[in-house]
């Protein structure tokens, strides 16, 4: 059970994380204006994959945001890597492991920011997307997207946050972006299981986030059903499982 | 006054720093190389079926259709990588060194162009080893890859100009980099990555006009068809537009630069 | 029970071994003045002992708690100003030390309570509520060290609280560490400048490339020294035959600039007209003379053989402190 100073601490870092979009609020651009622009463009390339045999929907918006949902968590956890790496360069890091604070306290302060931070591009996202006719996905739909997205949002941190405890640089930005780009899109991003090519089909069939895509997209393109959003919800456990005991583990190691 | 023959080894030796910095440093490889060819990947994996849409032109496979998209993406981040570099080089007070010297004030745009285009060249030629590795053949032959190439290095110096204009009018980096979503949706309104008789509205009609279509269109041609065609010539015309545009555009910030120190 | 205690405490970083055995005891109440050039090992003594990094060899106890098994409780007891002043530039000054009282585990309401206290202590009431990245640097410090103080620490590290800034406001961070440790906190402080640790230090440790090379009180370690040394300015030319010349006189000492003369004499003032009859004698022109009582930087000299502070414009650059 977490003490009340561990939730005040783990309180006020996400107090901090938020002077960045209050105080920058340019700073946030780039994080939303990214996934946004992506949707859009993607609808306007592929949209008429949906004429293809064996397509499950003739709404590419419906099918395509999910994915771009996922795309704006992706980014915002691997930029709050970023902003950690840049907080070691600093030395503001040293502040917060000098003190009394438990190291899974200061990384909750971090993932959590990601997680809340998250739901800016997603709402960015969503609007578009209705404004070019994707479906309504229904108040259950929506709920599941949201958390899904702060739960991807989360699982981007923990591992970029690995990489910047890890390398200590900005330089492994690139790192924590690609990662996250190749963890999302190496799904049923594009099209649907059966019309994707030889590889791409099998990463995507053993991809752990091929289940919160189509977990996510399940109200967009047809109704929720558990058997749908469970796999989703075991894949991001597993996943913010694996990668928060890596990242833990990098916080504990700072004095090595 | 320098002589010409001073200032083609002043642009040389500006160019390899370019080229040598890009290298050196892999955050900045990452968005022209790595990237891309995710990106590329992902895209034929994914999108692959779209071959077997009526109306789709004839190709060997749906990665020879999208090297030319991907060669595209690839030079216009390496050409505001050129422009990023160039406004850090401001900031830093380097320019300033340059400009001190006995040379021509046009050399250090130049040299810094030079890079983009040894850039362009080494991505095409990457992208053109990742198509034959993978199985995509180049129905141009040799003859196809080099125009390929040369195309994909001269519309890389053209681009570039753009960002080098905003970088010496600014002087400023953030800005520069604040340019890269709208690298993005020059590619989407464009036919880099889909046909364009198969693009949704209004993107269809944009690309249909878009220059960036015509240079697409031109470094694919030589790709998927061979040199049988119009596409190189007007991928050229196109080029040498873009060129002129962001030429007038450099000419003017650097002289506003000199004139007025920022 | 000494506030610090260190036995033989060692830091190996792959082949380097930046610190070396080192061994000190910094009583409760004390100022102790951790002195040595860039790149000696002070930085990285004082991260181990806060916590920061990981000894490869020997012990050490602050506050009572052992530094590796007992980290946490360390932490509790005491307050860090490091090096890098690790601020937030777009946080204001308030909500800096309130977050740090919320790290060091104080309720909410006496946090405030504190960092309003705090504030006015270090003169930044008036800018209090601007973001820091507005601050100049003697106000990032002074904000560092109250920060440092919210929790009211046993026992306070400052590295190099005063490097970057002006004469002023050095002055004021003195001010402010006496009157800290007039209230009873232990002050573990590094630094680079001589008259520094000369004017604020109890007990003084130099360390040079990674182990403690004399230890003691400032006057005691000057009294070692023993005998002041006149400093001649030559004209170049003329150094190799006036330094043949002062060594008949007394001892040699090595020159902290190309074109100085050092040498030891054991009567004070009272050898300065043999000095300067001497050099007369030989017809060597003499631009200055100055006679130097022993310093801080002549125990460095002593024990080590090169200055800790260089004259000399031409001196190497001294690698950058781990």
């Amino acid at each position: 059970m977490p003490r009340r100073e561990d939730l005040a601490t783990i309180a006020a870092l996400v107090g901090r994380a938020k002077n960045e979009l209050l105080r920058v609020p340019a700073a946030a651009i780039p994080g939303v204006l990214a996934p946004t622009i992506f949707f859009l463009g993607l609808n306007g390339v592929f949209g008429n994959l949906t004429q293809l045999n064996g397509f499950t929907t003739d709404s590419y918006p419906s099918f395509l945001v999910a994915v771009s949902l996922l795309q704006g968590a992706g980014f915002t956890g691997a930029a709050t890597g970023v902003n950690l790496a840049r907080d070691i360069e600093g030395g503001w890091l040293d502040r917060l492991l000098a003190s009394p604070a438990p190291r899974w306290v200061l990384l909750s302060g971090i993932v959590l920011s990601a997680s809340l931070r998250a739901f800016i591009p997603a709402t960015a996202v969503l609007a578009v997307a209705f404004a070019i006719g994707a479906h309504w996905p229904g108040l259950d739909g929506l709920l599941i997207a949201y958390a899904m997205v702060a739960a991807t949002a989360a699982v981007a941190a923990c591992y970029a946050s690995a990489l910047a405890l890890r390398y200590r640089s900005q330089a492994a930005a690139p790192l924590m972006q690609a990662g996250m780009l190749a963890l999302i899109l190496c799904t049923t991003a594009y099209a649907p299981l059966a019309l994707m090519q030889g590889w791409l089909q099998d990463i995507a069939r053993v991809n752990p986030m091929t289940q919160v895509v189509d977990a996510v997209r399940q109200g967009f393109v047809g109704g929720i059903a558990w058997s749908d959003t469970w796999p989703g919800i075991v894949a991001l456990a597993g996943m913010l499982a694996i990668l928060g005991a890596l990242s833990l583990r990098g916080m504990r190691r700072t004095a090595v | 006054m320098s002589s010409l023959a001073a200032n083609l080894r002043v642009v040389r030796a500006l160019g390899m720093r370019s080229v040598r910095q890009t290298f050196r440093r892999p955050q900045l490889m990452a968005p022209i190389i790595v990237f891309p060819t995710l990106l590329l990947a992902i895209q034929t994996g994914g999108a692959g079926g779209a071959v077997n849409l009526p109306g789709f032109p004839p190709v060997q496979s749906f990665l020879q259709f999208m090297l030319a998209g991907a060669m595209m993406q690839s030079l216009m981040l390496a050409a505001n990588s050129g422009g990023i570099a160039l406004a850090v080089d401001i900031e830093m007070g380097f320019t300033d060194r340059l400009f001190a010297a006995p040379i021509s004030r046009y050399a250090v745009v130049l040299g810094r162009l030079a890079g983009t285009a040894a850039l362009g060249v080494v991505t095409a030629l990457w992208f053109l080893a990742v198509g034959l590795v993978f199985g995509a053949e180049i129905a141009g032959g040799v003859p196809g890859a080099l125009v390929a190439i040369a195309l994909t290095a001269s519309a890389a110096v053209a681009i570039g100009g753009i960002g080098a204009s905003i970088a010496l009018r600014t002087g400023k980096s953030s800005i520069v980099q604040g340019m890269f979503p709208l690298i993005f949706v020059v590619l989407f309104l464009s036919t880099a990555f889909f046909p364009e008789a198969l693009m949704v509205e209004p993107a269809r009609t944009i690309a249909e006009y878009n220059p960036m279509s015509f240079v697409v269109e031109g470094i694919r041609q030589p790709i998927v068809s061979g040199l049988d065609g119009t596409d190189v010539l007007d991928a050229a015309i196109a080029v040498v537009g873009i060129a002129a545009f962001s030429m007038v555009l450099s000419v003017r910030a650097l002289r506003h630069r000199l004139r007025t120190g920022g | 029970m000494p506030a610090i205690s260190v036995e033989g405490l060692e830091r190996a970083f792959d082949d380097v071994l930046a610190v070396q055995g080192v061994d000190l005891t910094v009583g409760e109440g004390e100022i102790y003045g951790f002195l040595g050039p860039n790149g000696a090992g002070k930085t990285t003594t004082v991260r181990m002992l806060t916590t920061l990094l990981l000894p490869t060899g020997g012990r050490a106890t602050v506050a009572g708690h052992d530094v590796v098994k007992e980290a946490r409780a360390v932490r509790a007891s005491i307050g860090v100003a490091l090096q890098e002043a690790a601020l937030d530039p777009l946080m204001t000054g308030r909500e800096l030390i309130r977050l740090q009282a919320t790290l060091q585990g104080i309720p909410t309401a006496e946090g405030r309570r504190r960092a309003d206290d705090l504030l006015e202590r270090v003169d930044l009431v008036a800018a209090a509520d601007r973001r820091i990245g507005a601050y100049s640097g003697g106000m990032q410090r002074r904000l560092d060290l109250a920060a440092a103080l919210v929790h009211e620490p046993r026992v306070l590290f400052l590295d190099e609280p005063t490097t970057g800034l002006d004469p002023v406001s050095r002055k004021t961070i003195w001010e402010e560490v006496r009157a800290l440790n007039a209230e009873g906190t232990t002050v573990f402080l590094t630094t680079q400048y001589l008259e520094e640790a000369d004017q604020l230090a109890d007990n003084v440790g130099i360390i040079d490339s990674g182990r403690i090379v004399a230890e003691g009180t400032p006057e005691s370690l000057k009294a070692e020294i023993g005998n002041p040394h006149v400093r001649l300015t030559l004209a170049e030319g003329s150094i190799a035959q006036a330094e043949e010349i002062c060594r008949q006189i007394g001892k040699l000492l090595p020159p902290k600039d190309a074109r100085s003369v050092l040498v030891e004499v054991e009567n004070g003032a009272a050898d300065i007209p043999r000095v300067v009859r001497a050099l007369d004698d030989a017809g060597i022109e003499v631009g200055s003379l100055d006679l130097v009582t022993p310093t801080l930087d002549d125990v460095f000299v002593e024990k080590t053989g090169h200055h800790l502070e260089r004259d000399d414009a031409n001196a190497e650059e001294e690698p950058v402190e781990a």
